[in-house]
């Protein structure tokens, strides 16, 4: 018979509940050293005036790289082309990719080369991607501008001037992201019951009008989800930049320069680590709100549904 | 409960948080065994160097990799120490500076390592001082046989950081074949820039110039008419030689006889398919050019005005090791490194040129020069070298005033508009 009042027990018993967390040490390990503490380490550098990253020396903590941060035009110019990259970027990328996923799970033959061909772009290397859209955007040898040519428009300089430089951007990066999107919108298509569609077919419904009201409601939660993954990727938005302009600057006279471009600029060229982390924060911000918005639309919806 | 429970996971957070902080801080003062600044009583004698092993980070690829790991082969294999010199290459400039920066913060620094002097600027004090090791080796006539520009950039912090390595210069690459065809030669002066630009533009309707590095413009322009760059204080060419310089500049743009990279990153490509008639770059661009079949490249001095001034570039090479042992070790390898046989034969196998005035004079690379006519114009520019100073922000200025100048160039600005933009932009960063 085991004595259950005996001391040893009783520690055991008390010892219980931090046994789960034993076993999830090994995580919270790994949790704090590559996620919390350069997070923390981020924020309290952004409040260190003249932080010397190898010395871990500073004059003051205060808001003066905030300060500094909001009177740089080339930080505000960066915020505003971060804007205009995800409010066209996002929505265009989700709704061409949609249509491409439907026209994509209607084909009867072939199906699987199609979404092969599709998916493509997200398992190429940004850079490799980069470099052709390059080629393709030349002004003087460009794909694009040849076929802009057969309809009698002249020829745009994408890549040199200051104007087609954020068009350009936003081109290659929607393209770029129609392929992550038209995944997961198959996935999801596949999902939804044919009998539906059967119904639908009986009725003998127009395609449009099954599009709209069966296909878009029953992938509500997926678009739903496209948009937030997409929103957040594209307020990080940096590899496109770099690639697409050869990696040298943002555009011509940093014309495309965005928010994740500017930190590492500032961080890794000028040095400026207080500068650079303040930037990070106001970008986290940024995006912890927009998560937070969307959090809130999507919660709304599950209680619906679990009613 | 639920609040009970993230409150325990915060607070084993700053737990580990202290546990590592605590780490970082102790371990950085304890190296107590070497020194970056040692003197002539502590310095190891070379007959007392213990073999060794010393790491040494480059950025160099292809054919310039390959001379670097002859040279280095050939030390490992009869230095009498039994030191072996272990090259790491660490991708591009920027790879190797971004990589220096973070293992300066973690105290992981290579022994030796090429860099730019702007690198180091926010530790130099992790530098060795070489001053010890120069004088104990080098009488005044070895040291100075060392290019005077190159021995200046390698003492502005006010030690000697570090010993040349990879150096180039600015260079005027023309189409030859065009030129001799408009009855042009290579320009000397600012005025035969302009005559060519008229003439290929009436003629050929062609543009005749390029720059691939425009903060290198702007200093080199402002220097050539005997004006004044960059100090701490921030902008100094606010003057009438600025403005003069600069209103040139600008109307080389404005009237058409120089276009901006733009999309080609680099004008060897443009000047090789004839949509430009000439470019400045660096000497080493010229291994990068392939005239189209038909065409002849011609290779030239930079222009100037009231005074000649050519922009160099390349890497010196830095000694971070605190060892003393080491140092020495390192030492005996830099001063191998470049001697003058192997920057003889590192320039002639590179492209760069030798940073010795004996390796210039050499019979081997006179004959080498003989045949290069890059070389030949390296060479004849030598006393108009010059390299910018760094200091705090300085790196800032030159990456912020290439992309000013590109949207002045885009906007058609004029000479005193431009002048007027560029100095508050300086001003902003320096003061």
């Amino acid at each position: 018979m085991k004595d259950y009042s005996s001391p040893v027990y009783a520690v055991r018993r008390k010892l219980r509940p931090f046994k789960g967390f034993l076993y999830l040490l090994p995580s919270i390990i790994i949790l704090c050293v590559f996620t919390i503490y350069p997070l923390i380490k981020t924020f309290m550098m952004s409040f260190m005036e003249d932080y010397n990253l190898v010395k871990g020396t500073y004059t003051a903590i205060n808001l003066e790289n905030y300060k500094e941060l909001f009177t740089d035009a080339t930080f505000l110019a960066a915020l505003k082309n971060t804007g205009i990259y995800v409010i066209f970027v996002v929505p265009i990328s989700v709704v061409l990719s949609l249509i491409i996923a439907v026209f994509i799970n209607d084909v009867v033959r072939g199906k699987a080369i199609f979404q092969t061909l599709y998916f493509l772009p997200y398992v190429t290397s940004v850079i490799a991607i980069g470099l052709v859209w390059r080629w393709m955007f030349n002004s003087n040898y460009g794909l694009i501008n040849s076929i802009l040519n057969v309809f009698g428009i002249e020829s745009i300089g994408w890549l040199n001037e200051i104007k087609y430089a954020m068009p350009a951007l936003i081109i290659f990066s929607v393209w770029k992201s129609l392929a992550f999107n038209i995944l997961i919108f198959l996935s999801g298509l596949q999902t939804i019951p044919q009998d539906i569609y059967r119904a639908a077919r009986v009725d003998s419904t127009p395609k449009m009008r099954v599009f709209f009201k069966l296909t878009v409601p029953q992938m509500k939660p997926i678009i739903v989800y496209a948009f937030m993954m997409g929103f957040i990727s594209a307020f990080k938005v940096y590899n496109e930049v770099y690639s697409l302009f050869g990696g040298t600057r943002a555009g011509p006279a940093n014309s495309a320069i965005t928010v994740v471009y500017y930190i590492y600029s500032k961080f890794y060229n000028s040095y400026r680590y207080g500068i650079a982390a303040a930037a990070a924060v106001v970008l986290f911000v940024i995006i912890f709100v927009f998560t937070m918005i969307e959090r809130y639309v999507t919660r709304d919806r599950d209680k619906v549904k679990s009613k | 409960m639920k609040m009970k429970r993230i409150l325990c996971v915060l607070l084993s957070a700053m737990m580990f948080l202290s546990v590592f902080t605590a780490c970082g801080s102790t371990s950085s003062d304890d190296d107590s065994s070497g020194t970056t600044t040692p003197t002539a009583d502590q310095i190891i004698d070379s007959a007392d160097i213990e073999a060794c092993e010393i790491v040494f980070w480059h950025a160099m690829s292809n054919k310039q990799e390959e001379a670097l790991t002859a040279i280095t082969d050939e030390f490992n294999a009869t230095n009498e120490w039994g030191i072996t010199v272990t090259l790491v290459n660490q991708g591009a400039y920027t790879d190797l500076s971004t990589k220096l920066t973070a293992s300066a913060a973690s105290d992981t620094l290579p022994d030796l390592s090429q860099a730019y002097n702007n690198y180091v600027t926010s530790y130099i004090d992790k530098l060795v001082h070489l001053d010890a090791y120069v004088e104990r080796d080098y009488d005044e006539m070895d040291y100075e046989d060392i290019l005077e520009s190159y021995r200046d950039e390698n003492s502005e912090f006010g030690f000697i950081s570090g010993m040349p390595f990879n150096k180039s210069t600015y260079l005027y690459f023309y189409n030859k074949t065009l030129f001799d065809q408009l009855g042009l030669s290579a320009p000397e002066t600012w005025d035969d820039l302009i005559t060519i630009g008229q003439t290929f533009q009436s003629e050929l309707g062609m543009v005749s110039l390029g720059y691939d590095d425009l903060a290198g413009l702007i200093e080199a322009t402002l220097l050539q008419n005997g004006a004044e760059y960059i100090s701490e204080d921030g902008a100094e060419f606010d003057t009438e030689e600025g403005l003069e310089a600069i209103t040139y500049l600008m109307d080389l743009y404005n009237n058409g006889y120089a276009r901006l990279v733009g999309e080609d990153l680099y004008f060897s490509g443009p000047l090789g398919n004839c949509l430009v008639g000439a470019y400045v770059g660096s000497s080493t661009g010229v291994t990068y050019i392939t005239m189209n079949e038909g065409y002849e490249l011609g290779v030239s001095t930079l222009p100037g005005n009231t005074t000649k001034a050519a922009n160099t570039a390349g890497t010196n090479v830095m000694m971070f090791t605190t060892d003393l042992n080491k140092q020495a070790a390192a030492w005996e390898y830099l001063k191998f490194l470049t001697n003058t046989e192997n920057t003889v034969y590192w320039a002639m196998q590179t492209g760069y040129m030798p940073i010795r005035t004996s390796g210039f004079e050499s019979d081997e690379y006179q004959e080498y020069m003989a045949s290069s006519e890059a070389a030949q114009a390296c060479y004849a520019q030598q006393d108009a070298y010059f390299s910018s100073l760094n200091f705090d922000g300085s790196y800032d200025v030159r990456n912020d005033i290439g992309s000013k100048f590109e949207e002045l160039v885009l906007a058609g600005a004029d000479g005193q508009t431009a002048l007027d933009e560029l100095v508050v932009l300086v001003n902003g960063i320096l003061q």
